[in-house]
């Protein structure tokens, strides 16, 4: 994925690969949504839509800094906390995605609570890894140095968990500004996540067409979540969007095989490939954003009657 | 000698053949350095010799029950006339270069005391290799042939580039051998993948 590869002799494989790609997604993406049976009034389908989102989040995390963080070795005992918190968040927030109503419990939201603060930590860790390095806050550092977003993405998840909750306390915000405030965060999101990837992408030159994508359906998503958090008049836009948000974190990981494939040496050499390949566990990020967004629109259009 | 040993004693780079780190085009070009060491058939028997004796000055290999071939490759490069792609300006052709700097090593330990090279003890060899080093030689025997360039350009760059060509000097020096198709994920200070040798402290 950094290195330079030998070009394409044309982009006529690339066609029938996205295709392929983008219908499975999309197959995966129907059933998913077939299997999505919310329960109980708007708050509890946003609570556990927030929940799902946080789990989708925490899942992408743990693969990825439990990979990455073999990759370094576990040089710094502070690293085994990523992948751990990480866990611990998963069973959290797959506990509010699968019984909503008790979102709200203490224990739930300690834990998710403490791993939104040790993704916070995280982030102050990984910008210090940044600035320690020769160059400090340089293009190479920040290519190459321990990536901001992933801790960040341990504070979404959290957050969406502690929202969750928050969604069934029967406080007076719930009916007016928390879906707004959650739709701006979900906005704030995907743009930190688009940042990650265009980052990443744009260190792979973007050499194939697909690496564009993240680039642009996602900031259309972000738009729309955001309009909808001013105007519920938007959430009609911001629907699709965040679907086709949502189907790009399934399609990926293919993408992204694809791209391990396409490597030195290909999946036969998957033990140098799964770390210094296109990371398979970091798209479905944006399947938890868009999930949770979803989660959220409903309330939105509420207001609106 | 300097008593070198190496720090990476049960590391063997051969057992990296059927690992995901090699492809069949490296297996392949590895069996043939291995398997296929080529006969005589450019340099005489007498030159051959001489550079049996002086490559084992160069790279002493008193430790290893097979020693790693060096002359045969010579050969095959002189054989095939497999040059670097370039010439020194100070000196013949490769073949030329090669045929006139034995002959004249042969001659200069002749001339010295009527011994040949091959008949000197060790200290006498690595003395007379010094002197033609730093070109203390008989001009009437070497002509416009630069003994240290000679020495230094073509004899032991030749001898210590052949020599960790093969595996195993690659198990002595702890390295991994073509990375291809397999290479390297951590490349910082001080990380070591698991498929990379691993070093002892063997002091």
């Amino acid at each position: 994925m950094f290195q330079s590869r030998q070009p394409e002799p044309s982009h006529r494989p690339l066609v029938p690969v996205a295709i392929a790609t983008v219908a499975a997604a999309a197959g995966i993406g129907w059933l998913l949504q077939r299997a999505w049976k919310p329960k109980g009034d708007g708050n509890h389908r946003a609570a556990q839509a927030l929940g799902a989102g946080a789990a989708i989040l925490c899942v992408s995390v743990a693969l990825d800094s439990a990979i990455e963080h073999y990759r370094g070795e576990f040089k710094d005992k502070a690293m085994f906390v990523g992948p751990t918190m990480a866990l611990l968040g998963l069973g959290a927030a797959t506990y509010v995605a699968f019984r909503p109503e008790r979102a709200n419990e203490r224990l739930p939201k300690i834990a998710l609570f403490t791993v939104g603060a040790t993704g916070l930590a995280g982030l102050g860790f990984h910008t210090y890894n940044i600035l320690k390095r020769p160059g400090e806050l340089d293009a190479l550092n920040l290519f190459y140095g321990a990536p901001m977003g992933a801790p960040a993405a341990l504070t979404l998840a959290g957050l969406y968990g502690v929202i969750a909750g928050e969604m069934l306390s029967g406080r007076s915000y719930v009916k007016t500004r928390l879906p707004k405030h959650t739709a701006g965060l979900i906005a704030f999101s995907l743009m930190g996540t688009i940042a990650e990837a265009g980052l990443l992408h744009f260190r792979g030159s973007f050499q194939d067409p697909a690496m564009y994508l993240p680039v642009t359906i996602p900031p259309l998503a972000a738009i729309g979540i955001g309009a909808a958090a001013l105007t519920p008049r938007a959430t009609v836009v911001a629907e699709p969007l965040l679907k086709a948000t949502a189907l790009l974190g399934i399609a990926g990981p293919m993408f992204h095989a694809y791209g391990i494939h396409r490597n030195m040496g290909g999946w036969k050499n998957w033990s140098q490939m799964i770390l210094q390949g296109p990371p398979l566990p970091a798209p479905p990020a944006f399947l938890g954003i868009a999930a949770a967004g979803l989660g959220i629109l409903p309330l939105l259009k509420e207001e609106q009657k | 000698m300097s008593g070198f040993k190496t720090p990476y004693p049960d590391y063997d780079v051969l057992e990296k053949r059927d690992s995901p780190s090699w492809n069949e085009q490296t297996r392949e070009a590895v069996r043939q350095r291995l398997e296929d060491v080529p006969p005589r058939r450019f340099l005489s028997e007498e030159q051959w010799t001489l550079l049996e004796a002086i490559v084992a000055r160069l790279v002493p290999q008193p430790d290893r029950e097979e020693p790693v071939p060096i002359v045969p490759w010579i050969d095959e490069m002189l054989h095939k006339n497999e040059t670097p792609g370039y010439r020194y300006a100070d000196m013949p052709p490769m073949r030329e270069a090669w045929q006139r700097g034995l002959d004249a090593i042969a001659a200069e330990a002749r001339n010295r005391d009527g011994r040949s090279f091959e008949q000197l003890p060790p200290d006498e060899q690595d003395a007379l290799l010094t002197d033609i080093q730093r070109n203390r030689v008989d001009k009437q025997i070497w002509g416009d042939l630069p003994a240290g360039g000679f020495f230094l350009h073509h004899l032991l760059k030749q001898t210590v580039g052949i020599y960790y060509s093969h595996p195993d000097a690659w198990s002595e020096i702890g390295y991994g051998g073509p990375a291809s198709p397999r290479g390297y994920a951590r490349l910082g200070p001080d990380e070591r993948d698991p498929w990379e040798a691993r070093e002892v402290d063997v002091a």
